[in-house]
Order: structure tokens, then C-alpha cells, then sequence
């Protein structure tokens, strides 16, 4: 029971780190990216292979790909952020399908569908990371460091101008802001943390397959953001939270038939997620409920 | 005597058929405040986004302080000393009023600017200071969505007097302001004059036009039909009839 406690907490720590990172980039810069499960599963191939064949320190598998993570989103995301809006977001599915693609073709590197198995157990500063408890930690350390990334980005000058971008690109261009070159690094730095989570994903499930990092994945990790609340630093975490533990909690529900469970609990979990937008439209803590994102 | 800030000569412009500037030749005054006036339509806030890089002439030349502007863009003409203000104001609504003034001094597209913490402080007592002197220091935290829209149109303003520009592009800036908000922008506006800006902008209502401007430039269908001293312009019942659609 534990376990499954336990289990679930570390998920819910690594989609929160996923839902942080993307938050970034939708919350204040205005980039809607339905690529971010491509990122996290490169990031979570490029840590089991590194965990295989070079180390199983999370200090090595950790920046190496994050690192990745960033090239590629460079790369990927120069070309595609010349456009705005919905058409950012085909190109990204676009590049989601070609991911999915890549990961389920490429059988050398990934294993094909079969995936990447025995991934082994990840060690810190020399000590492996064994147990629930312990991976836990670290999972909850990595998210705090996320965020309070995010929360130093979110109030410098480059937030700012994510913002500003956000709110009104041409006026921002106006001011002498170059739109591209800072969406770029935006989502060069969403990629290299959402990269954070890949590596803990691989090393917890110890086995990554494509089925993982589908567009549902994006689809999931968005409605987290959602959820919680849109350019609020804690709101995706919260989304997070709710994404996991809801329908966890809903097997406590003795009363509802055993034979028609799974069905009740995904209608449950639908209309909860639509009465939640139709009396939270802004999220948990959206803008419209605090102050203040930090609630200052 | 120094010659014209911003000169443009034989700019033309078509939108299919439509023609938005016609063979328009106009300079720009250092240190004064010209204004553009015509029906709607007349091509006035095309001529901006010519002279800023958000449209490119079909032909004709744009230069400022002598050196050429085509093939610039918004950013770059930013960073040329061309600060811009839009008719739809184009705030940064989801962000605080100081932000949005804060935001505008911060260029540099890397997580830190130039002049470390020193430049950061400096920056930050000149937005606090601007929105001292536009009036906006009690909304300092409100979002620019929730102004109301006087206090939306000196945001507007207070973005620009925040820059270092030294040529002004203002969009209707004075537009739907009341007579004590409109003696307030006057003020502020003429007040930088003696810095050495030079001010071209965009308005409709004549009295606005008839009190703030040095010069005036009068166009019509894309064509610069009149500029000079405003009262010349304004007396003209040739163009009163254009302007206020009486032409045959």
C-alpha cells in the first residue's frame, strides 16, 4: 500500500516537473506545444541509454539530457517559431508524429516498440537509489529546483519579455524585442527541464517504450497546466496532483459496481474535469482568483 | 540648418488594388511635432508601418538622419531610436503597468541585461519615475487590462517616454481623452520636445490638432495633398471638403 502510495507520488512529482516545464512556454510566452512528450521521451531514451552504457549517476544522465533536449529543441524550434499561434501548434504535433515515429522505428538505438528494458537502478553521489522513499526525495528535489528555475526566469527581465511577447508580439517587436531569438531560448530551456523528468521517468519504470510519449501524453501534461492554472507557477503542480490522484482515488469508491468500475470511473473523472472548467475556467488558482501568481 | 530627422521621398504602396501610399514625399522636422491628418482610410497609419519595417514600400526611399530604413524591421528600427505607439494600443495587458514600462528598457533577448544590478535599479527608478509623471503611480501594480481607458493611454505613452527615442510615432494618441487628460499628454508630450525628440503622429480631432501641432501633413488616398504651418492647413476649405467627405 505504501508503494502504490508511493508509486503514484513519484509520478506525480516526475509530471509535475512536465507540467512546470510546459507551463513555461504556454503560461508566459503564448507557445502552445503539443511536442513536449517527444522531449520527455528523448530525454527519457537518451537517460536509459546513458544508465546502460555510461553511467547511472543522475549527475551524468541529468545534464547530458537535458543537454540534448535543448540542441534539439534549437534545432527544431527555430524554423517552427517564425510562426504564431494554432500554426505553432500543428508544427509541434508534426513533430510529436515524427518523435513517435523515431522512437518506434529507430529499433537499434530504442529498442523499436519493444523499448528500452532493463534500465538499471539510478545512484547519487555514489549511492543507488533503491528504494520508493529514496527516489521520492529526489524526485521532490528535482521538482523544487524546476520551479524555483522557473520562478527566477518568470521575474527577470527575460520573463518580462516572454510576457510581453505573450501579450502582444508586434508591440513587443516594437520596443525593440526580438520575438524569435527569445522564444527559442524559452523553449530551449522548457526542453532541457522538461528533460529533468525524462531521465526520472526512465530510471523509476526502468524500461521506456514509445507508448509512453505520445501526443496523449502532450494532451495530459497541457491539461494539467490547464487545471491548475495558466501562467501560475504551483497550478500545473496542482494539475499534476489532480491528474494522478483523482482517478487513484476514485478505486476507493466501494460502492460503485465492480463490474462496470473502470467505466464509472473515466465518467466521474470526465465531468469533474468539465464541471472544473465551467466554475474554474482560469484554473485552480488562475489569474481571476489571487493577486498575484505568488499571491504577493 | 539641420535637415529633416526622417525623410521620405516618392514612397508608394498597393494593396492589390487599393493604393495605400502614393508617390508620398514627406520630412520630418527635428524637434517638432508633425502631425498627420486625412479621412479614413488616407493612409496615415500605413505611412507608419512603412517607416517602422512592419510593411516595405513598393518603391521610394525612407531614411533617418540621412541613412536608409528599408529592409528594416520593427525591431531594428526600435533599436534605430523609433518608438511606436499603436491606435489599438497594443499594451501588454496581462502584465502590472510598471512591467509593461519596465519591459519595454529590457532589449537584450538573454535572461540578463546590460549594466548588471546598477543598470537594473537605474531602470526600474525610471519606470517608477514615468509613472510618476503620467500619473499612474497608484495603478503601479494593476494589470493594464484593468485600466481604465485614459489610464491605458498614458501606459501607452508612458512606454514611450520610458525609451530613448528620438523620433516618436503616435497612432491617435490623444483619441477619446478627456479635456484635463488631453492639457496632461499635451504637456508631457511638448515637454520632450527640448530633449531633442522629434514627434509625428496621427490624430482626428481637429482642435487636438489644432493645439498641438507645429506642422501638419494633409493625405488623401495614400497622397500627401498639403504639408505645412497648421493654420494654413486647417483654413484650406479645399481640404475641409476632403476631409469631412464633401468632396464631389
Amino acid at each position: 500500500m505504501q508503494g502504490y502510495i508511493l508509486n503514484l507520488l513519484i509520478l506525480v512529482a516526475i509530471s509535475g516537473i512536465l507540467a512546470v516545464s510546459l507551463n513555461f512556454i504556454i503560461g508566459y510566452a503564448g507557445i502552445y506545444s503539443m511536442a513536449h512528450a517527444a522531449f520527455f521521451g528523448i530525454a527519457a531514451y537518451s537517460g536509459a541509454l546513458i544508465a546502460m552504457h555510461v553511467s547511472t549517476s543522475l549527475l551524468v544522465a541529468i545534464p547530458i539530457a537535458m543537454a540534448i533536449c535543448a540542441a534539439l529543441s534549437l534545432v527544431i524550434s527555430l524554423p517552427s517559431l517564425r510562426v504564431r499561434g494554432e500554426y505553432f501548434v500543428v508544427a509541434s504535433l508534426g513533430l510529436q508524429m515524427i518523435a513517435f515515429t523515431v522512437f518506434s522505428e529507430w529499433k537499434e538505438v530504442t529498442g523499436g516498440i519493444g523499448g528500452l528494458t532493463g534500465v538499471p537502478v539510478a545512484t547519487l553521489f555514489g549511492y543507488r537509489l533503491h528504494s520508493l522513499e529514496s527516489f521520492f526525495g529526489v524526485s521532490l528535489i528535482c521538482l523544487a529546483l524546476v520551479t524555483f528555475v522557473i520562478y527566477l526566469l518568470v521575474y527577470t527581465s527575460f520573463g518580462r519579455s516572454l510576457k510581453a511577447i505573450r501579450d502582444n508580439e508586434v508591440a513587443a517587436a516594437s520596443f525593440g524585442k526580438n520575438p524569435v531569438i527569445i522564444k527559442t531560448i524559452a523553449v530551449a530551456i522548457s526542453s532541457a527541464l522538461c528533460g529533468v523528468a525524462g531521465v526520472l521517468y526512465a530510471f523509476h519504470v526502468s524500461f521506456v517504450n514509445p507508448e509512453t510519449f505520445t501526443v496523449d501524453q502532450s494532451v495530459l501534461i497541457m491539461a494539467m497546466i490547464i487545471i491548475g492554472g495558466t501562467g501560475t507557477v504551483f497550478g500545473p503542480i496542482l494539475g499534476a496532483l489532480i491528474i494522478h490522484l483523482l482517478p487513484a482515488a476514485l478505486t476507493y469508491l466501494t460502492f460503485l459496481p465492480a463490474r462496470d468500475l473502470a467505466s464509472l470511473q473515466q465518467i466521474i473523472y470526465g465531468a469533474a474535469m468539465v464541471l472544473l472548467m465551467i466554475y474554474r475556467p482560469s484554473g485552480l488558482i488562475g489569474r481571476s482568483n489571487v493577486k498575484d501568481t505568488w499571491g504577493k | 540648418m539641420t535637415g529633416p530627422v526622417l525623410s521620405l521621398k516618392g514612397v508608394n504602396k498597393r494593396f492589390g488594388g487599393v493604393v495605400a501610399a502614393n508617390d508620398v514625399d514627406l520630412d520630418l522636422p527635428p524637434g517638432l511635432i508633425t502631425t498627420l491628418v486625412g479621412p479614413n482610410g488616407a493612409g496615415k497609419t500605413t505611412l507608419f508601418n512603412l517607416i517602422t519595417g512592419n510593411l516595405r514600400p513598393d518603391s521610394g526611399s525612407i531614411t533617418l538622419r540621412g541613412a536608409s530604413l528599408l529592409g528594416t524591421d520593427p525591431r531594428k528600427a526600435a533599436l534605430r531610436g523609433i518608438a511606436r505607439s499603436f491606435q489599438d494600443l497594443r499594451l501588454f495587458e496581462q502584465m502590472s503597468v510598471f512591467e509593461n514600462v519596465l519591459a519595454v528598457m529590457e532589449r537584450s533577448a538573454l535572461p540578463w541585461q546590460r549594466g548588471g544590478r546598477a543598470g537594473a535599479r537605474e531602470r526600474r527608478e525610471k519606470a517608477e519615475a514615468t509613472l510618476a509623471q503620467v500619473g499612474l503611480t497608484n495603478w503601479r501594480n494593476a494589470r493594464a487590462i484593468d485600466l481604465g481607458y485614459a489610464e491605458q493611454k498614458f501606459l501607452s505613452l508612458a512606454r514611450i517616454l520610458v525609451t530613448e527615442a528620438s523620433l516618436w510615432l503616435l497612432d491617435e494618441p490623444a483619441s477619446g481623452l478627456d479635456p484635463a487628460s488631453y492639457d496632461r499628454f499635451v504637456r508631457l508630450v511638448r515637454g520632450r520636445l527640448s530633449d531633442g525628440v522629434t514627434i509625428c503622429l496621427i490624430e482626428h480631432n481637429l482642435d487636438i490638432v489644432h493645439g498641438i501641432s507645429d506642422r501638419i501633413a494633409f493625405l488623401d488616398q495614400g497622397a500627401v495633398l498639403a504639408a505645412g504651418e497648421p493654420r494654413a492647413i486647417l483654413n484650406d476649405a479645399k481640404l475641409a471638403a476632403i476631409y469631412f467627405g464633401e468632396r464631389r
